[in-house]
């Protein structure tokens, strides 16, 4: 059973709000899916460490030097740009 | 299909213009119905197929995808294209780069038709979660294409693109290949780069093919099936192309069935499988049976694992520097969180607080680990299966594709339909859904070929001797006819 304030602390978390006229369905949806999620965490069975799949490790590849995105265009898809620098509001006073 | 395209650009029968402009024209007149594509490309589909025609007046050798017209999810980055993910946040959004498998194709001459629609950031199994709505079944328009890549299996199965490439998180690709009567690929994690994929959950997520028959998904695989050093997960295809196994002999073949697989099933799913299973025994192939107790843990494990990525994924939509940016705030921390409220939709924002939820300090232990740990014993299970059996057959989806308007209302209702897809996703394996006949309504049953990893070949030639042998089903009544 998942509670109203626990769903407004993890909407915190999320950087999500929920309004009022939400909060009553969205409570009752999540508590169905967590305890659809405990299924998992009744089950008698501890498993086995998981680390990754198909044994896969990092593809590394050398740190070379190549062209780079162009940065008109990358500024071409934000809201507010300036001076060849991303906007937002004051975060200090 | 494809080669049979090919065959006729290359004798001439018809220009690569002339067939780019059929499929262009049965796509706007179509699209209205089923709602496939949420962007088309006419004016670069022709240009594409105006080079691919001049190749060809100058003699020169064309690949078999190249000319061939097709279609990618909403998903995959297209230079300077509009790439929306069905999302308001991504309505506006044009990638300033090409996803790997795009660039593959793209090198080939391939004829981008356009962007198919999807469940908004690949959360969903009806394509209705979509900010563009839903994707029309090409069987029966009152039914859903499925999803999440329902966009990419509507416009195939509708023939109004000749292939398409979709992604598979938990079945996106397999599910909608399945509803619609055609055929879709999940490769093993790793053989096919997600560079330039826009990320669900990353350790489940691969690129793969949706077509109308088994020797294009071959096809289609075996181009797109390469390492890429911008993914640091790719490994690309192991051994020759898949197409030239196709057709080999299965005598001897073990095909393996888990019980568990075949409970809870509708009655005429169970029995479309039964007559596969006998399909395979007229082709001298073994059948195994065997048990999979872990199956039952795969479901929940499926949806911790991929929220729990997802939450992490979607964190950097935040309206600063691409997306939608919500008006009216107070500081920066006003503006994220409305444009995150206001940009998703209801499920992306159950998944991303279910997904917070499980890794939250309290709760990690209890979800996140343990169904990480629950993972290991499923991989560990399926590692055992393939001990005993070369593939596994199994039902794509335990039913046939849904009324418009069902899937939204039961979430957790809507999740149990994935039960057949996600254990492919959770061990990386590769797993094929083929047409296996159709419901007393005539809508489409899929079955699905599950191998070992990067044992694509297995099951795409299994896939083939079945399709093969059991004959064509029903065709959907839409798109381009030659």
């Amino acid at each position: 059973m998942v509670t109203k304030e626990e769903i407004m602390k993890i909407a915190i978390l999320s950087k999500l709000s929920v309004e009022d006229d939400e909060i009553d369905k969205l409570t009752k949806d999540m508590s169905e899916i967590i305890s659809f999620a405990d299924t998992i965490n009744n089950a008698a069975d501890e498993g086995v460490e998981f680390d990754n799949i198909n044994n896969l490790s990092n593809a590394f590849r050398e740190d070379e030097v190549r062209p780079s995105l162009d940065r008109e265009r990358i500024l071409a898809n934000a809201k507010d740009s300036d001076d060849g620098c991303f906007m937002v509001k004051n975060i200090m006073k | 299909m494809i080669a049979k395209l090919h065959d006729r650009l290359v004798k001439k029968e018809i220009s690569c213009k002339e067939l780019t402009q059929e499929y262009i024209a049965a796509a706007q007149r179509d699209n209205a119905e089923l709602n496939a594509y949420v962007t088309l490309t006419p004016e670069t589909a022709l240009e594409t197929a105006e080079k691919v025609d001049e190749k060809i007046a100058a003699g020169k050798e064309i690949s078999l995808l190249e000319g061939i017209p097709m279609t990618l999810k909403d998903n995959i980055s297209t230079d300077g294209i509009r790439t929306t993910c069905c999302s308001k946040i991504l309505e506006d959004y044009t990638p300033i780069y090409d996803a790997t498998v795009w660039k593959i194709l793209k090198s080939q001459n391939s004829v981008l038709l356009g962007k198919t629609n999807m469940d908004e950031f690949a959360m969903g199994s009806s394509c209705e979660t979509s900010y563009f709505g839903g994707a029309k079944n090409p069987h029966d328009t009152g039914y859903v294409a499925g999803g999440s890549s329902g966009g990419v299996a509507s416009a195939v199965g509708g023939n109004i693109a000749v292939y398409g490439l979709g992604s598979d998180t938990g079945g996106s690709i397999r599910q909608p290949a399945s509803f619609c009567g055609i055929v879709g690929m999940k490769p093993t994690y790793g053989a096919v780069s997600r560079f330039g994929l826009i990320a669900y959950a990353s350790s489940l997520d691969q690129i793969g093919p949706i077509t109308t028959n088994v020797e294009d998904a071959a096809i289609v695989y075996d181009a797109i099936s390469e390492y890429d050093s911008m993914d640091s997960t790719s490994q690309g295809r192991q051994g020759a192309p898949t197409r030239d196994t196709l057709g080999n002999d299965i005598r001897g073949m073990k095909i393996g069935i888990a019980r568990e697989y075949l409970e809870g099933i509708r009655d005429d799913v169970r029995a479309a499988m039964e007559e596969a299973i006998e399909v395979y025994k007229s082709l001298g192939a073994q059948i195994v049976y065997f048990d999979l107790p872990s199956l039952k843990y795969a479901l929940p494990v499926y949806y911790i694992i991929a929220c729990a990525e997802a939450s992490s994924n979607l964190g950097r939509y935040d309206g600063i520097r691409y997306g939608y940016k919500a008006d009216n705030y107070r500081d920066v921390n006003d503006m994220i969180k409305k444009t995150r409220s206001t940009g998703f939709g209801e499920e992306v924002k159950r998944r991303i607080l279910l997904g917070t939820y499980v890794l939250s300090s309290g709760y990690y232990d209890a979800y996140y680990k343990k169904a990480q740990n629950l993972r290991g014993t499923i991989v560990q299970s399926f590692r055992n299966a393939f001990e005993v059996c070369d593939v596994i057959l199994a039902p794509t989806v335990p039913m046939t594709a849904f009324e418009n308007g069902h899937a939204v209302s039961d979430p957790v209702e809507t999740y149990l339909t994935d039960i057949c897809t996600v254990p492919v996703n959770i061990c990386g394996l590769p797993g094929i859904s083929v047409p296996c006949g159709s419901d007393s309504k005539g809508m489409p049953i899929g079955m699905q070929l599950i191998g070992n990893s990067f044992c694509e070949a297995k099951i795409l030639n299994a896939a083939w001797q079945y399709e093969n042998a059991a004959g064509k089903f029903k065709a959907a009544v839409f798109g381009v006819k030659l």
